[in-house]
């Protein structure tokens, strides 16, 4: 038995950084007390002028939640290029984080074919690609300095505002921070960060979920032609059995209910939970700055994934009921 | 004077209707606890069906998750947005 070989520091590189960082953390938590942030809900404007003006909609502006979705766009695209780029080379097995997303597509494939069985190759590029998406911009609250660096702006509203401390200078620009303590006349300042996460703003989830409930009444129709209507408008037993005919006809019209509160729950799970875990975030952040957060940083790294596997495996069983139709469905 | 006054209020209404709206989360707790007590039951006694059965429980929490979900951001939209 050859011993293992001996590292040079005791327990290993990894274990003295995280034992620096918490230092550092109770430094800077002693040197810059935490201060409660402010929370807002719709997304910070960070561009002066409107980005487009669309007709019937009105300005367009360029807001942070945006500037995040377009970071997670970026890094996805990286992602994909990266795979393309080891696939390209012809070997079997690919390395790295290649590697991890084919065993990460792999699993999401075969939920899908368990699910949807034959028709789970039109399926899946929906759901795999709405996990992607999800999880990469969940899992951006846990990055430092998102929600954290931005511009000052004046406090101004039911905002409130700090005192103001500068840093040092980055070429002609100053480096400042908000630091707790009294007002002078002028008001003091907040901060409006440039990346806020995309879940945080309800438009993000809201056209997800309009793109999914959407795509699965296109493929039903596509799969049983002008007869995926009649699970909505049930009249197939209105006239033979008037009585129970009835009773089925309006649970038609529930069905069709169902397809709109899809919209709403869809969203609002989403929104619901990363804006949630967020202002957890910050609200412990700011009581206890040293070890508290990173328990709850673990939560919100599983909240995230189980809502990016929610949404993708939703969109899925409501696709793949979709299209079943009567015939080969439970009866 | 006056206007303090109701500002005051204006917080104190502010809260205290945050703090019912959550009242709602009860039912989505005690869905959760239904669901997945009776997928720890399901996984006992069938051990080899687990994996289907952690699926469909993850399912169902997130749809009863859904409408604590609901008041939950009922709370946050009288908190932060009115």
């Amino acid at each position: 038995m050859t011993l293992a070989r001996r590292p040079k520091w005791r327990f290993g590189i990894n274990r003295w950084w995280v034992l620096l960082f918490i230092v550092l953390g109770v430094v800077a938590a002693a040197a810059w007390p935490p201060i409660r942030p402010h929370v807002q809900l719709p997304a910070e404007v960070i561009s002066a002028a409107p980005l487009i003006t669309l007709p019937l909609i009105g300005p367009i502006y360029l807001t942070n939640t945006l500037v995040a979705l377009l970071l997670a766009d970026v890094i996805l695209i990286g992602l994909a290029l990266t795979v393309r780029r080891s696939t390209a080379r012809g070997k079997m097995v690919l390395g790295g984080i290649s590697s991890a997303l084919e065993a990460l597509l792999e699993v999401l494939f075969n939920l899908t074919e368990s699910t949807a069985g034959k028709r789970a190759k039109r399926i899946f590029p929906w759901v795999a690609t709405i996990v992607l998406l999800v999880l990469v911009v969940n899992w951006m609250e846990l990055i430092p300095g998102v929600d954290s660096i931005g511009q000052l702006h004046p406090a101004e509203g039911a905002a409130e505002g700090h005192p103001v401390q500068v840093l040092g200078m980055l070429g002609s620009l100053p480096v400042v921070t908000i630091v707790k303590g009294a007002l002078e006349e002028s008001g003091g300042f907040t901060v409006v960060p440039f990346v806020r996460v995309a879940s945080t703003d309800l438009n993000f989830p809201l056209a997800l979920a309009l793109i999914s409930v959407v795509m699965t009444q296109i493929y039903g129709v596509q799969a049983l032609g002008a007869g995926y209507f009649g699970k909505f408008f049930n009249t197939r037993t209105l006239f033979n059995k008037p009585m129970f005919g009835a009773i089925d006809f309006g649970v038609g019209l529930l069905e069709l209910v169902s397809e709109f509160s899809k919209v709403l729950s869809f969203s609002f799970r989403l929104f619901g939970n990363i804006f949630a875990g967020s202002v957890l975030l910050f609200v412990m952040g700011s009581l206890v700055p040293v070890f508290v957060p990173s328990m709850f940083m673990m939560l919100e790294f599983f909240v995230g994934m189980i809502q990016a596997v929610v949404f993708g495996m939703l969109t899925l069983i409501f696709m793949s009921q979709a299209t079943a139709g009567h015939a080969e469905g439970a009866h | 004077m006056e206007g303090d006054i109701v500002a005051a209020a204006t917080v104190l209404g502010k809260m205290i209707g945050a703090g019912l709206a959550m009242v709602g989360v009860i039912g989505g707790g005690i869905g959760i606890g239904v669901v997945a007590g009776g997928a720890v039951q399901a996984m006992a006694r069938n051990p080899d069906a687990s994996g289907m059965i952690q699926t469909n429980m993850i399912l169902g929490i997130a749809f009863a998750e859904a409408t604590a979900i609901y008041a939950l951001v009922i709370a946050l939209m009288i908190l932060f947005v009115f």
